[in-house]
Formats: structure tokens, sequence, C-alpha cells
């Protein structure tokens, strides 16, 4: 039986117009524990995601979190998300940092300079990339900045969509150290990818 | 000096002119003739049909008909934003863009005519119409920029939008930045003619009062208010547009129902 603070996803299915994305799903994710969410191109990862944060309503069955029905407002507060491919604006890379801490839910975390350059090291990003505008960073660098973002705002459920897709095998096993160490952590990610495949407590094929 | 009035013979003379534009145009192939032509239908027509209500809105000069007229003026505004905007006819998109445009007037015609010039008569036909008109003008052409920029800024960009909210962020946080961009993009047109009135142009208003017989430096008292009206109002009219379209185009999701867009 689901214990307590399960998400729990109970026949849902899913269609964006005629094209039907997710056809009777069910399966439970485990409070602090990994879970991996593997499929082929197309099968539905990333909107499970969006299921789970809320964006959208299945078109049936129903998603529910803590024994109740989801309600996004509230998950919301307690997530960060890394989608594949991260649009954060023109303005600097210190600047995007410290937006999400602006939000009212957040502003108990702000975020100070030095915190920011230490993980960005840890990132294996160096201390001048805070000064640069975002949307100059390569693909593997905006990643790892979104990666940045979802460690400094502590939140219990990180949502993180193929969150190695654009980096190296050195950055790969720092961004594992750095996420997958806090055992506190519900951790729901998508991948291809072997490596961070093996470090995942559960997988769910869909 | 006596204002010279021109005779259709005259104006007729002045669109002789034209044919220079006309045949440049056509020399380059741009197929801009034929709304050339229908645009210049267009504007004699509407200005005939201007000239006409105005002479009977200055003789009647009731402050019931003065306002009909305004919300009629406003109601055609609300229907050229839409479109213009690339935004579909709903009643989520109609409804609070008359609304916004209709407040945002009725807040600068309230302070300018009544506190500020203090109009002896109320919503006075002479004054009224001709300062409402150009501040609805205007107001149309920022609310175009501004809720265009807003509504397809964030379908282009609805995973920053997204990433927001699963910060944690209120609906009101997340669009914040794209609100921001909206304000900035229809405001810069206003602040930049600003700026330069009086060096790069003579505004038409100051225009018409001089030529009408105007001591220059009346005229360029009522420029002054003008242009402070002109940016007020479209500020005011972008900001409340997108707050009020936001009540009605968004899911319980916090999800924008992209259907409002045309393309």
């Amino acid at each position: 039986m689901a214990n307590q603070h399960d998400i729990i996803f109970q026949h849902v299915s899913f269609s964006f117009g005629d094209e039907i994305v997710l056809n009777n799903l069910s399966f439970n994710i485990k409070t602090g524990c990994h879970t991996l969410i593997k499929g082929e191109s197309g099968s539905g990862k990333s909107t499970i995601l969006k299921l789970l944060l809320g964006f959208y309503h299945p078109d049936e069955g129903r998603i529910r979190w803590k024994d109740n029905t989801i309600h996004p407002q509230e998950i919301r507060k307690q997530t960060a998300w890394l989608p594949q491919d991260l649009d954060l604006g023109s303005h600097s890379v210190s600047k995007v940092m410290e937006k999400p801490f602006e939000f009212s839910c957040n502003q108990k975390k702000a975020t100070t300079e030095h915190q920011k350059i230490e993980i960005l090291n840890q990132l294996g990003l160096p201390k001048n990339i805070l000064d640069k505008p975002f949307r100059t960073l390569s693909t593997g660098q905006r990643q790892r900045v979104g990666i940045a973002i979802c460690y400094l705002l502590d939140k219990p459920i990180l949502l993180l969509d193929e969150p190695t897709s654009a980096l190296d095998s050195k950055s790969k096993r720092h961004i594992a150290n750095l996420l997958l160490s806090n055992k506190a952590k519900t951790i729901i990610s998508t991948s291809h990818d072997p490596s961070w495949v093996k470090k995942a407590d559960y997988i769910i094929e869909i | 000096m006596e204002i010279i009035d021109l005779s259709w013979l005259q104006i007729g003379m002045g669109f002789i002119i034209l044919l220079l534009p006309a045949y440049i145009l056509w020399k380059y192939n741009t197929g801009l003739n034929k709304k050339l032509l229908t645009a210049c239908l267009r504007m004699v027509l509407q200005l005939l049909f201007v000239g006409y209500y105005l002479e009977y809105l200055f003789e009647y000069d009731n402050p019931w008909v003065n306002s009909a007229w305004i919300l009629i003026m406003v109601l055609v505004a609300d229907f050229a934003t839409i479109d213009r905007s690339d935004l579909k006819r709903k009643a989520s998109t109609l409804i609070p863009i008359f609304g916004a445009t209709l407040l945002g007037i009725i807040v600068i015609d309230l302070f300018f005519l009544e506190v500020v010039i203090q109009l002896p008569k109320l919503l006075a036909a002479q004054y009224t119409i001709p300062i409402t008109g150009m501040v609805l003008g205007n107001c149309l052409r920022s609310n175009v920029i501004g809720i265009n920029a807003f509504y397809y800024k964030l379908a282009d960009h609805r995973e920053r939008y997204q990433f927001y909210l699963a910060c944690g962020a209120s609906r009101t946080e997340a669009l914040q930045p794209f609100i921001s961009e909206a304000l900035q993009k229809s405001a810069n047109p206003t602040l930049a003619s600003m700026a330069t009135i009086g060096l790069v142009s003579l505004p038409g208003m100051m225009t018409g009062q001089i030529l009408s017989g105007s001591s220059p430096l009346i005229a360029i008292k009522y420029q002054i208010m003008i242009m402070v009206a002109i940016f007020s109002g479209t500020v005011l009219s972008v900001f409340l547009g997108i707050l009020f379209t936001n009540q009605m185009t968004f899911k319980d999701t916090d999800m924008l129902d992209e259907s409002i867009l045309k393309n």
C-alpha cells in the first residue's frame, strides 16, 4: 500500500487534441527516492512531469498527492523543475539565478553571491559566467545553471527532465553528486542516459 | 489672419502628389497600390463622416450625446485592438479590453478636462471629442503593441513562465517579466516622441491650433498637456488591458488559453 507521502497516478490518460500522449497510466512515486521515468522520445515523459506540476489536467484518471487530489498552486511551492531546454531570457546569469528567490514563497531562502559562485564551481562553471547574458550560454551551461537554481531553491521535490542530455561525463558526475546525495528529497527524472538511469531507485517504463 | 478654407478642387489637386509614391510602389512591385487606393477612400469617407458628426456634436453639445460618442469610439477601438493584436474576437478578449480602454479614457478625460482644464460645461464637445480622440488613437496603437507583445511572448516562451510557476511563483509573479516587457514595448514609442517633440516634429494638435489662429504659446501649453494625457492614457490602458484580460484568458491550471491567439 502506498504510504502517506506517495504521489499516485491512477489510470491517467492525456491527449493533446487528437494525439493520445498517455493512456491509462498508473504508478506510485515514493518520497525520498529517485524515480526515473523511462521511455522513447515522444512517449510522454515530459508530459508526466507537467501533469505533476498541474500545468494540465488529466483527461481521465487522477493524480493524488498526499492522499489528496493534486492542487497545482500548493504542490508548486514544494517543487523545483528543470525543463529540457531552459529559456530564462537575456538577463545576466546572476539576475536569472536571483529571480526565483523574488517569489513570495522563496523569499526566506534568498541566495548570496558566495552561494551562487560555490554551486556554479561545483558544477564546473567559472565565476565570471554570472555576468554573462543567459541566452549566450551553451545548452550544457544553461542546463547547469538550471540545476544550480533547483539546488539553491532547496525544495523537497525535484523534477528533472533529461538533466544530463547536454552534459559531458564529468559534469554528469558533478550533478549526480550534488542532487542525489540528499536522501530527504524526492527526485523524479526522465532520461535516456544509461549513466543516469543507473542512479535511480525505481524505474517506471512507459 | 483668417484661416484659408480649402475648396474640394484644391483637395483634389492635393491628391495629385500621390502619383509620385504610387509610381515608386508600382515600379518596385510592392503590391501596395491597391491598399493605397482603399486607404485613401476610407480616409476621405471616414473624415467626411467625422466632419459632419462633429458639426452636429458641437452644435448640440450635450454631455450624454458626447459620452455616447466616446462609448462608440471605445467600442471601435476595442475591436481594432483585438484584430490588430492578432487575437481572436472572443468574450474573453473583447470584454476586458473594452473595460480597460473605457476605464483608462474615463480617468484621463475626467482628470484633464474637468480637473486641469476645468471646462465651464461638463464634457464640452469642443474639448472632449478631439482630446478623447487623440488619447484613444494613441491608446489603440499602444494597446496593439503591448497586448500583442504580452500574449505572443508568453506563448513563445511558455517554458520560462512554467519554470517560474514550478519554482512556486503565483501567476501574477510568473507573469511579471512578460508584463514588464509589454509595458516597455508599448511605452517606448510615446516616450521617444515626447523626447523629440518640437525638434523633429510639430504635432498635429499644435499645428491645427496654430492654423486656426491660436497663439503658438497657447498651442504648446495644450500640446504639453495632451502629451502627458497620451502617455498616461496609453500606459494605463495597456496595463489595465493585460490585467483585465488575464482574468479571463487563463485556465485554472494557470496556463494561457492559447485558443485566443490567431497564429
